[in-house]
């Protein structure tokens, strides 16, 4: 079977092909980060001053890579979650009102902040199935809900000054459990990124709940006929959505020392463009976590070090945007799932007869 | 308060450059160390906004002749966290002195402490961060002189029986509430007898302050003066007293850029409206930052920048200077 070779124009490919968590698309942006990271190395003073440096320029992008993984999901099953980045205030917001107000233990304040944007993320799943929503705009309303409740909630002084042991989660280092030599060198925040990334590549990649979200992405009606519970799966992946936005927003307000109701904001565009260029298609069914977590390196330490070398956000934040539409246009001009330009320009020259030689 | 009487910006610089150069200004005041070039990083709220800009005009001449290598960078939207990213890229490359005007006061404090660990010193101006988190701070002007101005600024041609209204930016706006109390603080000592009637939010957006402005006047025809101690707001009150067909009835003034209102106070809507000279501003931050990094500047202390004046540090708080208030026989010599 010469799966490069479609039938016709509008032949689906089999999804196989995708259960590796590493392909083509992982090893040109892993090259790409190689690239970023050697170059800005060389060509920025400052970017690094050793591996402690260099793994301390995690911190300021992961928070974007926690929200990346969870809006994965969503992205696959065909969805979008417009309310992350509302989701992450509202949820830091409230975990530090319920610490400074109400004196609880700011460990069981974060994960009261966690468990409340799974709760919200199953708020998001509800309108959506229930009310017959469009995710997107689900999702808008929700995102204008949850930031409008976060303000509410913010009041005009919010909370700031956490104890030590919070703000370690943000800027903090491994320290103890890994050989002396390593002190100081490994950040929290990329542990914890870590964990999730292999748990989340785990999931998809290996699991029968990632082959159904795959699977109601690629073709929602097929998976219903299938006998296949669609309606739960959309609401896990937008409950773990939700839930990976609240832990973003948590670790944001230990490494800002304290909380906004709009700190989120800026999570959302960024984490969207992090699993777009990752290799997910937003029309869902297609992508890995590998991928995504690859582009978040990428885009991450690409704005750490253009900033480092002296651009500015301007400059930065266009080249992030020419760097999504570049890649996403080479990606799509090889698509194999027929609609590629590149593939149809290959299917003419193999086929010399017109292509429409068989009307219906 | 001085005042220079050119008619450019770029004329201003140029003679505040001459004024430092004269022997006469530079004998009464120690001049700094200079001998060490240093690098000095301005980050404003937010690039591309003119009062900022003027900031960077008057910081850029000044570092010039204090042997500053100057960079002006700041994020495109008034963000915070576009403020860090900039942060933390200056401390990976080493400068001497961080100067900015902060989104928010906590959210910033973190990473300029970060900062300071790193032995750079950290020069707040105009909006203040945490005090923790920074080495000294430039105060545009003090709270009850500014108030002071606007309640002048309106009064004077509404008269002291006036009913007035309020028309702000938004709730939770740190200093416009300042200016608001010192408003009501200057109201009651001297002028006991004017109302304020109504206090509206503009949002600090100009289309939205406009339909704030409207509603003022068609609720409470009987008002004469609105003080509106925001950029955005006194746009909107202006053309609202413009529109209803009210100049010379109703009285304006604000907290904004001459050269958004340069129009209204040309018809005689505002007719004085204050604020401080942001150019100097810009030069006495840079000044400040060099005092900074010699080390050559206590918590409490006094210092004479030559061209600037004479400035006293009261617990690392530098008050700038007096309102400046301009008007149609001065509003053309400022450009900003």
């Amino acid at each position: 079977m010469d799966m490069r070779a479609p039938a016709n124009a509008n032949a689906v490919t089999p999804r196989n092909r995708r259960r590796l968590p590493v392909g083509g698309w992982e090893l040109a942006l892993t090259g790409l980060l190689a690239a970023v990271v050697v170059g800005f190395g060389a060509a920025a003073p400052g970017f690094y001053t050793g591996p402690a440096s260099l793994l301390g320029l995690t911190e300021n992008f992961l928070p974007f890579g926690l929200v990346a993984l969870g809006l994965s999901l969503v992205i696959l099953t065909g969805g979008i979650d417009l309310s992350v980045g509302a989701v992450a205030s509202l949820s830091a917001v409230l975990a530090a009102q319920l610490w400074s107000r109400f004196g609880v233990d700011i460990w069981a304040a974060a994960a009261v902040g966690v468990a409340l944007g799974g709760v919200l993320g199953l708020v998001n799943a509800g309108v959506i199935l229930r009310l017959g929503i469009e995710p997107l705009i689900a999702t808008l309303g929700t995102s204008f809900l949850y930031g409008s409740a976060a303000v509410a909630a913010a009041g005009a002084e919010p909370p700031s000054g956490f104890p030590g042991g919070f703000t370690a989660l943000g800027t903090g280092t491994v320290d103890g459990v890994l050989p002396a030599s390593l002190a100081g060198l490994v950040p929290i925040q990329l542990v914890v990124f870590a964990a999730f990334a292999v748990l989340f590549s785990a999931l998809v990649a290996r699991s029968p709940f990632g082959r159904v979200l795959v699977m109601v992405g690629y073709s929602p009606d097929a998976a219903r006929y299938s006998g296949i519970r669609t309606g739960r799966v959309l609401v896990t992946a937008y409950a773990v959505s939700g839930a990976m936005a609240s832990l973003a927003g948590l670790v944001l307000a230990s490494y800002y020392d304290a909380v906004r109701p709009d700190m989120g904001d800026v999570l959302l565009l960024t984490a969207i463009t992090m699993v777009v260029l990752g290799g997910v298609s937003i029309f869902g069914g297609e992508g890995t976590v590998a991928g995504v977590v690859v582009s978040v390196l990428v885009l991450g330490f690409l704005r750490q070090g253009m900033l480092i070398a002296g651009f500015s956000d301007m400059v930065t934040t266009m080249l992030t945007g020419a760097i999504l539409l570049a890649s996403i246009a080479v990606k799509n001009l090889f698509n194999r799932r027929g609609t590629g330009l590149a593939n149809q320009i290959w299917a003419m020259i193999r086929r010399p007869e017109p292509p429409r030689a068989n009307p219906s | 308060m001085r005042s220079h009487r050119v008619s450019l910006g770029g004329a201003a610089l140029a003679l505040v450059l001459a004024l430092s150069a004269s022997p006469l200004v530079a004998a009464e005041s120690g001049t700094p160390d200079t001998a060490k070039r240093i690098k000095v990083a301005m980050v404003p709220k937010l690039v591309g906004l003119s009062v900022f800009k003027a900031n960077e005009d008057g910081a850029k001449a000044e570092a010039a002749k204090l042997n500053i290598d100057f960079l002006y960078t700041g994020p495109v939207t008034a963000s915070a966290q576009g403020q860090v990213d900039a942060f933390n890229s200056l401390i990976a490359r080493k400068f001497d002195v961080i100067t900015t005007t902060s989104n928010n006061p906590t959210q910033l404090a973190p990473s300029l402490m970060r900062a300071m660990k790193a032995g750079i010193k950290v020069v707040a101006y105009d909006s203040d961060v945490a005090p923790a988190a920074r080495d000294f701070f430039i105060q545009n002007t003090a709270y009850p002189a500014f108030g002071k101005a606007l309640v002048e600024s309106v009064i004077k041609y509404a008269g002291p029986n006036a009913k007035i209204a309020i028309l702000s930016s938004t709730p939770d706006a740190t200093i416009q509430n300042e200016w608001i109390g010192a408003v009501k603080t200057y109201l009651a000592a001297t002028y006991p007898k004017v109302e304020i009637v109504a206090t509206e939010y503009g949002q600090s957006s100009p289309s939205q302050s406009l339909t704030a402005g409207l509603n003022i006047l068609q609720a409470h025809p009987d008002v004469t003066g609105i003080i509106a101690p925001d950029g955005a707001a006194v746009v909107g009150a202006a053309a609202a007293i413009e529109k209803l067909g009210k100049t010379g009835k109703v009285f304006t003034t604000g907290a904004s850029n001459p050269d958004a209102v340069r129009q209204y106070v040309k018809s005689g809507v505002i007719k004085e409206t204050p604020l401080w000279d942001e150019v100097k501003e810009g030069q006495l931050v840079m000044y400040v930052a060099r005092l900074a990094a010699n080390g050559a500047l206590k918590d409490n202390d006094t210092f004479t920048a030559p061209g600037l004046g004479t400035y006293e540090v009261k617990d690392k708080v530098i008050v700038f200077s007096e309102p400046l208030i301009f008007d149609a026989s001065n509003i053309d010599q400022y450009k900003f």
